[in-house]
């Protein structure tokens, strides 16, 4: 068999090498989440790489949906749930009291489970809504321009372009979330968060949205939490991996490391156990 | 727990441990033809090959069939790889076995030298003994064993090159040089054999750790 000149490294050392060196989004620092006094989440201190796609996989109940919504400041939308502990984005802390969470909001955008286009909207007009409730008057060339550059950034503007003016509702489900990623991107976020994105897609449309995943990471720090293993695998550079002990316990973020390693040889038994799918 | 996933490991680890002892019996059917000048018994270890390669086979379509179906992760997909491997390697093993029994059917009238036949023996017991603790040390996750290995090579490596010694003050000869150059190829296959053990036991030490590391550096 051949050998390793001393100078050559692994693909796990390249890899590793890469992480460290990029520089982190956001920065998660001893982070506990509550509905109300239920600790949901406790103690998680991560750091987010930029133009990475970072996967969040666990049993259902660990807390990584709530953990995710938590970034973006949606998480306390829920009537008594907040937080404490700190998350920077940009070394800026956007818990800071005079952050508007909307402002938040527009800098890390969200895809959900399930497509939601806005029903009544046209194709047009889905991804053009952020742009109009959030920026500045555009003029409609201007606007037109956004929103072909959206449409081909989540790869269906080919799919779309001679119907902009039809119902978004009268897309494919595949193509629907696609247009709410395209919706997502118009206002140019820095971070895109998605919420099992792909989990209501048939296998065709989710790989469209795991190569996608792919392409918008170049441009956007992505954040994806899936139950599916295979598409954490695919599609995402790092892995965190949250767990709870036991029923009504608070999750925690039990391993974070580059994909490869987390699904070949992780260091948490639990990991190992959760992404051999001996539970869960 | 994934008890269909766990099974079908269950059933490949014991699918290797079969075709290990095929290649043992191979081996010794092997040995015993050369040693005893038996062109019978060579012809049966030849024909014998076809039971290891559908071993091999089996082991294959399964793991394709497992790799496809179940997704394996972790140290289950580090069992997958391992067997793939080590599938491969006592494959070989088997190979070298047959070029072994033609070997011994082209010289089973030549006149021989005993002190070199002994010799060979004597490899090819080491062989066997390195075919069998590969394998265990396999089964049992064990690596120290599966390092010792590195030992036990360096005593067949010793052994080639002192029958290559032998060989060659043999080739003044006539009688005797056709068959000692047969011989030389008999050793290296059975030196091999040792090598394919090595590596065997490379593949229990990755399974355990997860990092893949060579025993010895072969370019030293």
């Amino acid at each position: 068999m051949a050998t390793r000149a001393p100078s050559e490294q692994t693909k796990e050392e390249a890899t590793r090498g890469m992480v460290e060196s990029r520089e982190a989004c956001i920065q998660v620092t001893d982070l506990n989440l509550y509905y109300g006094s239920f600790l949901a989440v406790e103690g998680v201190s991560m750091s987010i790489q930029r133009n990475q796609a970072t996967a969040l996989i666990g049993a259902s109940g660990c807390g990584k949906s709530t953990f995710l919504r938590s970034l973006n400041r949606m998480h306390e939308l829920v009537t008594g749930a907040h937080a404490d502990g700190s998350i920077l984005l940009e070394n800026e802390d956007i818990y800071a009291p005079n952050i508007d969470p909307v402002s938040v909001r527009r800098r890390i955008g969200m895809v959900f489970q399930a497509p939601n286009p806005f029903p009544t909207m046209s194709i047009y007009d889905n991804v053009a809504a952020g742009l109009k409730l959030n920026s500045r008057r555009m003029k409609k060339s201007e606007l037109d321009q956004v929103v072909e550059r959206s449409l081909r950034g989540a790869n269906l503007w080919e799919e779309v372009k001679n119907r902009l003016n039809k119902s978004g509702s009268g897309l494919s489900g595949g193509q629907q979330q696609r247009l709410c990623i395209a919706r997502a991107i118009a206002v140019e976020p820095e971070v895109l968060l998605m919420d099992e994105p792909a989990s209501a897609l048939d296998p065709i449309s989710t790989l469209a949205i795991e190569d996608l995943v792919q392409e918008l990471k170049q441009e956007y720090t992505i954040v994806i939490v899936t139950h599916n293993m295979q598409q954490a695998s695919r599609a995402s550079d790092i892995t965190g991996f949250f767990n709870i002990e036991a029923a009504g316990q608070p999750g925690r973020l039990v391993e974070m490391g580059p994909t490869e390693k987390i699904f070949t040889n992780p260091d948490n038994k639990a990991t190992e156990d959760y992404v051999s799918g001996r539970f869960g | 727990m994934r008890v269909g996933l766990q099974e079908e490991l269950d059933q490949l680890e014991a699918s290797l441990q079969e075709e290990g002892e095929l290649v043992r019996r191979a081996l010794r059917g092997a040995l015993n033809a050369l040693d005893q000048h038996d062109e019978e018994l060579a012809d049966e270890v030849i024909a014998f090959d076809d039971e290891v390669d559908r071993c091999y086979f089996g082991i294959e379509t399964n793991i394709q069939s497992l790799l496809a179906r179940q997704a394996p992760a972790a140290q289950d997909l580090r069992l997958v790889l391992a067997i793939l491997h080590n599938n491969l390697h006592l494959e070989r093993m088997a190979d070298y076995c047959v070029t072994i029994a033609k070997l011994t059917k082209l010289v089973h009238d030549a006149p021989q030298d005993p002190t070199l036949t002994e010799a060979l023996e004597d490899m090819g017991t080491r062989a066997e003994e390195m075919i069998q603790t590969a394998l265990d040390s396999f089964a049992n996750r064990d690596v120290a064993t599966a390092e010792s290995l590195v030992d036990m090579d360096e005593l067949i490596d010793g052994a080639n090159r002192r029958v290559v010694h032998q060989i060659l003050s043999l080739s003044a000869d006539p009688d005797l040089r056709e068959w000692g150059l047969r011989m030389l190829l008999v050793s290296r296959c059975l030196e091999r054999i040792g090598d394919h053990a090595v590596d065997i036991g490379e593949q229990t030490a990755f399974l355990v750790s997860g990092q893949f590391r060579e025993f010895t550096d072969a370019s030293h």
